[in-house]
């Protein structure tokens, strides 16, 4: 309820601006974590800023607007939580994604309970974090449409439908799942193990005894063509699978 | 047994031979001083006939003494014990008699005054009177006196006790009664710096579990990130990345495994202990369901008898030994396989095709064991843990070659 009031009072200055870049502010303590963060962004074409200490992202948080902050809420100095508790004050709109090296729930119910829209727990796939941040964009739809499409393929993330072509297609969740996963990370290779975590998290291991992955995305591409579409998905040996670059 | 009905026992049992001593000494007092004083009545009577006799110069009369012997003479008075026939009731009676010598007109009489005395029955009948009587106020009053003393000199063992009880590791430290006794005090004593030292190595280990945990995962996230890159710069047609698909999915392994070790050292750390009624019935269904695209991606065929139960568990404990033996019966599981659950009040049995294993079952518990493609078995070691931490009993069969079997009894 609390998001849609939020929403509907801050829409008319958030939708004006589709076309404006979507601006992220990453704070984490671990530089090269952080490195690695920044360039994943940018190579996705957002506007990508940092900050190593909760000083500095305290400071930036109070002379810029962001649209998404990933926070790691173990700073040094001080609780990233503290930070969380300050951009809710000054801008309630920003999404704010956890990350944590913790895996304490108490820590996750207290993010989540400030306000966080969502948790990530270390180490974790930069195409999660993407989709992540994607997911959240769309959610308060910053960017407009709730439809995601990769050539004439569509997702309404809505209502959970897939359409391929023009025909409607039904897959389970787990292959709903995955190919939002795909389409959320057009760019990019993900890996078996990126899947596997993305589908079933702290189960994951499940894949290590069969090939899961590999029926899913089977079925994936049998109900994309019996629609009349090509397949979009394109094999990397040995390491996973990607969206085809050349499809459409 | 408590202390204080411990104390009543052998104080009890120390009584029994004071009981037996008493009743002896008693019984032994009575009958002394009874014949005492049928001597002092049967002497004074003698001495009354003869004074009587030296005035008189009478024979004493037949009614007053029980007998007149003529022509006897005992040269000193004598005492003898009789059994004398009470024609009232038929019964033998003991009598006390005194026999002496009266020289009357020159010649010699003797003369036998007798008595009744208390007979041995009669002795015994007072002496246990007087025995049970008087046991009974010594128990009373023991009974009252230990309790008090034991209240009393015990209470500050008892507030720590209770203290100690009521203490859980990760509290804060309970402060002990002040006693002026010297024992109490060492044990108070002890039993702090004890606690105090547990308490900071469990601290310690805690944090140290904590920080590695912390460091080793964000380095982790650096290598994971950092490979994942990599991956994605590779051209098109560049061959495969073997060697960097190696890093990143030993890294992720790695991290699973950090993981799954740091959930053991906290449930052996008891730092899940907030028990509450869990309905096993609605977890195990919601559980299988997660399952249920895998199982049937599969084709395994399910068979389940759930029925309601309820235990007194830790929520997230709870939920995560379910998660791992469903988990376990799906991941060791072969095409086209089943999977059997039953869940009944007294226990939790998982049964599963699967490929044979070499070894004995019992080791698939262990942390570490080996599967058939080299997997660490260290889901069922966390089922293992949490079986232990809640006293279930937890086995795990094999039959029929490949057929596994897991059974928990809760308790």
């Amino acid at each position: 309820m609390q998001i849609s009031y939020r929403f509907e009072r801050y829409s008319c200055t958030r939708n004006n601006s589709i076309f404006h870049e979507m601006k992220i502010l990453v704070v984490e303590d671990n530089l090269q974590l952080l490195e690695a963060i920044r360039e994943t962004l940018i190579v996705e074409q957002y506007v990508c800023e940092t900050a190593k200490d909760y000083t500095t992202a305290s400071e930036k948080v109070h002379m810029f607007t962001y649209d998404v902050m990933v926070v790691d809420i173990n700073l040094l100095e001080e609780s990233g939580l503290k930070l969380i508790r300050e951009i809710k004050n000054i801008d309630p709109t920003t999404g704010i994604i956890i990350i944590s090296a913790r895996d304490s729930l108490d820590d996750k119910l207290e993010g989540l309970e400030l306000g966080a829209d969502d948790y990530l727990t270390k180490p974790f796939d930069m195409a999660e974090l993407i989709m992540r941040v994607k997911a959240l964009l769309r959610r308060r739809s910053f960017s407009g449409s709730p439809v995601v499409s990769f050539g004439d393929i569509s997702i309404d993330t809505n209502r959970r439908e897939v359409t391929a072509g023009t025909t409607q297609i039904s897959l389970t969740k787990s292959e709903y799942n995955i190919l939002l996963f795909f389409f959320s990370n057009p760019n990019r290779v993900l890996t078996k193990e990126s899947i596997a975590e993305h589908i079933w998290g702290d189960n994951m291991d499940l894949a290590d005894s069969f090939d899961f992955i590999y029926s899913h995305i089977r079925n994936i591409r049998k109900k994309i063509t019996s629609a009349g579409c090509e397949d979009p998905i394109k094999v990397v040996y040995g390491i996973g699978y990607r969206l085809r670059r050349d499809y459409n | 047994m408590k202390l204080i009905k411990r104390t009543y026992f052998l104080t009890a049992i120390w009584l029994l031979p004071v009981m037996f001593i008493g009743s002896i000494f008693c019984f032994y007092m009575i009958e002394y001083i009874a014949y005492e004083e049928t001597d002092e009545f049967l002497t004074y009577e003698m001495e009354r006939l003869l004074n009587y006799h030296k005035e008189n110069k009478v024979l004493p009369d037949y009614h007053k003494v029980a007998n007149i012997i003529p022509g006897l003479r005992y040269e000193h008075p004598v005492f003898k014990d009789t059994l004398l026939l009470e024609t009232g009731d038929g019964e033998m009676v003991p009598y006390r008699e005194l026999y002496f010598t009266i020289n009357h007109k020159g010649k010699d009489f003797t003369i036998v005054l007798s008595h009744l005395l208390l007979g041995k029955d009669d002795v015994a009948e007072g002496t246990a009177m007087i025995i049970f009587g008087l046991m009974f106020l010594v128990a009373t009053f023991l009974i009252l006196i230990v309790n008090h003393v034991t209240r009393k000199i015990w209470a500050p063992f008892y507030k720590t006790l209770n203290r100690l009880v009521q203490f859980k590791i990760g509290n804060p430290l309970p402060q002990f009664p002040e006693t002026p006794i010297d024992e109490f005090k060492a044990l108070n004593a002890t039993l702090s710096a004890l606690l105090k030292k547990i308490t900071s190595d469990y601290q310690h280990n805690k944090e140290f579990n904590e920080n590695a945990s912390h460091e080793l995962q964000t380095h982790l996230a650096v290598i994971r990130s950092n490979t994942e890159i990599l991956l994605n710069k590779l051209p098109e047609k560049a061959g495969n990345g073997n060697e960097l698909q190696t890093i990143y999915s030993a890294s992720t392994r790695l991290s699973q495994f950090q993981r799954s070790l740091l959930l053991l050292s906290k449930i052996n750390n008891g730092e899940f202990s907030n028990d509450v009624n869990v309905d096993m019935r609605q977890l195990a269904t919601q559980t299988l369901s997660t399952f249920s695209e895998t199982i049937d991606l599969l084709g395994i065929s399910v068979e389940k008898d759930i029925r309601a139960c309820h235990i007194f568990i830790d929520a997230g404990l709870a939920e995560i030994l379910l998660n791992n033996l469903m988990k376990n019966a799906v991941k060791h599981n072969v095409q086209g396989g089943f999977i059997s659950i039953k869940l009944t009040p007294s226990e939790l049995w998982v049964e599963n095709s699967g490929l044979p294993i070499q070894g004995q079952p019992e080791k698939m518990l262990n942390r570490f064991a080996k599967g058939e493609n080299g997997n660490c078995g260290i889901g069922l070691a966390i089922v293992s843990q949490i079986c232990e931490l809640y006293e279930f009993g937890l086995s795990y069969e094999v039959f029929d070659t490949s057929n596994h079997r897991i059974t928990i009894h809760w308790r």
